[in-house]
């Protein structure tokens, strides 16, 4: 019997969300996916809750007609520059007389470094596993072996309570709830970067509009993830405040003839910007759009070595660098991170079986939503058991009857 | 929160999950808002859909069981009648009038119908029909005194014998034996005071007579001698306040015996005394005797 499950990136510019159907041998087939343009947002943060709400409402409810179906539940991205990950750590010594591991001693592991509190008004959005270690060896999966000592650890990402509130309640007020919050950055490296490009160790940098995400991988396993709070939105805005034109022009100006490098063949040419009433038609040279592109380009990934720093090592990153993400289209990007960051870059690539119309490196996010939620991320020994969520319990909710809020 | 505090706390308060709002009360959006509406709608729909089910297979279940709970089981034929009356009416005339039982047991019959038609009949003022298990139908009735009878004549007929209670009622007497009516005055009055009932079976009760029948209860009680000798009794507005109002008695020995419509055992006392006289009592034959004055008697004897 076939599952539906839902999935919704509430992104600085547009609202995605995304239905599939789950079949009987775990793949997914996308029925119902929609697009809205999104004013409430800013840097990943929400700033105008009912104009968020509006366009990820609308986004679910086209989706939903799309599909013919509706959900109940989401997966839901989060971002934001408030976003700060942090590795936890936990161990326990093997219980059993024979020295045999069991699932409660990794449990019992788990606990230890998930106890770790955040900070006064913050919150753990995301604990992403890292390698379990038997007595200093790192083990796929210890249960059944014999040793003395488990060690666990956890990327954990802990973000503002408030940011999060509010990501949360604009899903809730649609009568959904949220199956899982997963950061953007783990989300669309899941489905850019294979098990393999993990396990030889991989950057993925997702530019968005508002923010851009990045996570690092080391021997399949995350060990560094972080949001930049600058996008795509900043080269529009930078080319607006640059060639002072008003910023519809300049994202025009970007979206045709952004460059992330000067082309000197080009370069000499002048675009000629036709109808703005307050300054008349008006050229501008290429080269002037090339320069405040690269600039802004070159300083986003110096942010990014420089967050880094110590962990861009050449063994541990035999994968190279993915870019991905609706920024990462600008021609030429690859070859200006390769020469900051010192690495192999290049744009992602989607998994074959995916559409050309969904195969689009803006919809890597939403995409690696449902990817990740299929995945088993509980621990060896231990299977995550989903409560059916009760009629009456969707009946409150509908009407607002619960006493929590 | 202080950091003892927040060692305490167990790790699992500390993720997401605790923010998640349970419910949203408001839609902030048109698209939450319709989903809403179409999700609540569903839901009295399939609520209507099931309380009108439950409901007709709640009426389907208790149709069959309407009626009276039968506690008795299966009762026996009628075997007797035990019929009680307080006049003329005996256990002849019930079985005349109720039909052939034909074997039909105490719960075939609907007691409540036969006390009521038997209260329609006008010799009846009350009836009282019970059943003593296991096939015993009591019968016990309460009837009207006749005190005047009342001779009609009609072209289709002939001569008709019709009785009058003391509360007016014109009824056939049924059952009564000649002595006990013979004795009996008859009424006279215009055709004009009487009036057909709705039917055209009978006669509206004549609300005059209320007053009448005490003369005619005292006379028969304390002045027997005087009682026996009435023949016809009429009345002219015999009403209390009427100055002009009169009771008018014809006997063998007095043609004209009028009384006044109250105080009827003083005037007899009177007429008693007046009898005492020697011209009086031995008189064969008096033309009038007027009672209906306070202080005086006018007498006239031929």
């Amino acid at each position: 019997m076939s599952k539906i499950i839902g999935a919704v990136e509430i992104g600085t510019s547009k609202a995605k969300a995304l239905i599939g159907e789950v079949t009987a041998n775990s793949s997914v087939h996308v029925v119902g996916m929609a697009t809205r343009l999104n004013d409430g947002m800013r840097k990943g943060e929400i700033v105008d809750f009912r104009k968020a709400a509006q366009a990820v409402h609308s986004a679910l409810a086209d989706a939903e007609k799309m599909s013919g179906t509706t959900v109940d539940e989401v997966y839901l991205a989060q971002t934001g520059s408030h976003l700060r990950g942090r590795m936890l750590r936990g161990s326990s010594s093997v219980s059993s007389s024979d020295n045999r591991v069991s699932a409660s001693d990794l449990q019992r592991a788990s606990e230890e470094a998930k106890r770790r509190q955040s900070e006064e008004d913050r919150t753990f959005v995301h604990h992403i596993r890292t390698p379990i270690l038997l007595d200093g060896r790192v083990v796929q999966d210890p249960v059944g072996m014999i040793g003395s000592k488990v060690d666990l650890g956890y990327w954990s990402v802990d973000g503002d309570d408030q940011a999060i509130k509010q990501a949360l309640h604009v899903i809730s007020n649609y009568s959904l709830d949220v199956k899982d919050l997963i950061i953007s950055s783990i989300a669309s490296s899941t489905m850019m970067a294979g098990p393999d490009l993990r396990r030889a160790g991989t950057l993925v940098i997702d530019m968005g509009a508002g923010v851009t995400d990045f996570a690092l991988y080391r021997q399949g396993f995350v060990a560094y993830t972080g949001v930049i709070p600058v996008g795509g939105d900043h080269l529009t805005g930078d080319l607006s405040m640059g060639l002072r034109i008003l910023e519809p022009y300049a994202e025009n100006l970007k979206i045709e003839h952004g460059k992330a490098f000067a082309d000197p063949i080009n370069d000499s040419d002048d675009v000629w910007i036709i109808g703005n009433k307050t300054i008349g038609d008006r050229s501008v040279p290429r080269k002037a759009i090339t320069d405040i592109i690269h600039v802004r380009i070159v300083e986003l990934f110096e942010i990014i070595s420089k967050e880094l720093e110590g962990l861009l090592d050449p063994d541990e990153l035999k994968g190279g660098v993915l870019l991905t993400g609706g920024a990462s289209k600008l021609p030429g990007i690859e070859q200006v991170a390769s020469k900051v960051l010192g690495f192999t870059v290049r744009k992602a690539n989607f998994p074959n079986g995916i559409s050309n119309d969904l195969a689009q490196p803006e919809n890597a996010t939403v995409l690696g939503l449902l990817h990740y939620g299929l995945e088993d991320h509980s621990l060896p020994g231990k299977r995550n058991e989903e409560p059916e969520s009760s009629f009456m319990g969707k009946f409150k909710k509908m009407v607002g009857l619960s006493s929590e809020l | 929160m202080t950091k003892k505090n927040l060692n305490k706390r167990n790790f699992s308060d500390n993720t997401w999950k605790k923010l998640a709002p349970k419910s949203s009360r408001k839609p902030a959006s048109t698209a939450a808002f319709k989903k809403r509406l179409v999700f609540i709608s569903k839901f009295f729909a399939l609520a209507s859909i099931l309380i009108l089910v439950g409901l007709i297979s709640w009426f389907l279940n208790h149709k069959s069981n309407v009626g009276p709970i039968d506690l008795t089981g299966p009762s026996m034929p009628v075997s007797g009648i035990e019929f009680q009356s307080d006049g003329s009416l005996n256990e002849k005339w019930f079985n005349n009038w109720f039909g052939p039982l034909r074997n039909r047991t105490l719960m075939d019959l609907d007691i409540a119908m036969i006390q009521e038609e038997l209260m329609l009949e006008p010799q009846i003022i009350f009836a009282r029909v019970s059943r003593e298990f296991p096939s015993k139908l009591l019968v016990n009735i309460t009837e009207r005194k006749p005190i005047l009878r009342l001779c009609l004549r009609s072209e289709s007929k002939g001569e008709e014998i019709w009785l009058v209670s003391k509360e007016g009622n014109i009824y056939k007497g049924q059952c009564y034996g000649r002595s006990s009516l013979q004795h009996l005055p008859y009424l006279d009055l215009k055709a004009s005071t009487l009036k057909f009932t709705s039917n055209k079976k009978g006669f509206e009760p004549l609300g005059d007579i209320s007053l009448v029948a005490p003369l005619l209860e005292v006379a028969k009680k304390k002045f027997p001698s005087f009682y026996t000798d009435w023949q016809i009794v009429s009345y002219n507005r015999p009403n209390d306040n009427d100055p002009g109002a009169y009771i008018k008695i014809k006997s063998r020995k007095i043609k004209n015996l009028r009384f006044a419509p109250h105080s009827y055992e003083k005037q007899l006392k009177k007429l008693k005394y007046l009898f005492s006289e020697p011209k009086f009592y031995q008189s064969e034959t008096i033309e009038r005797i007027d009672l209906s004055h306070d202080r005086s008697v006018f007498a006239k004897i031929i």
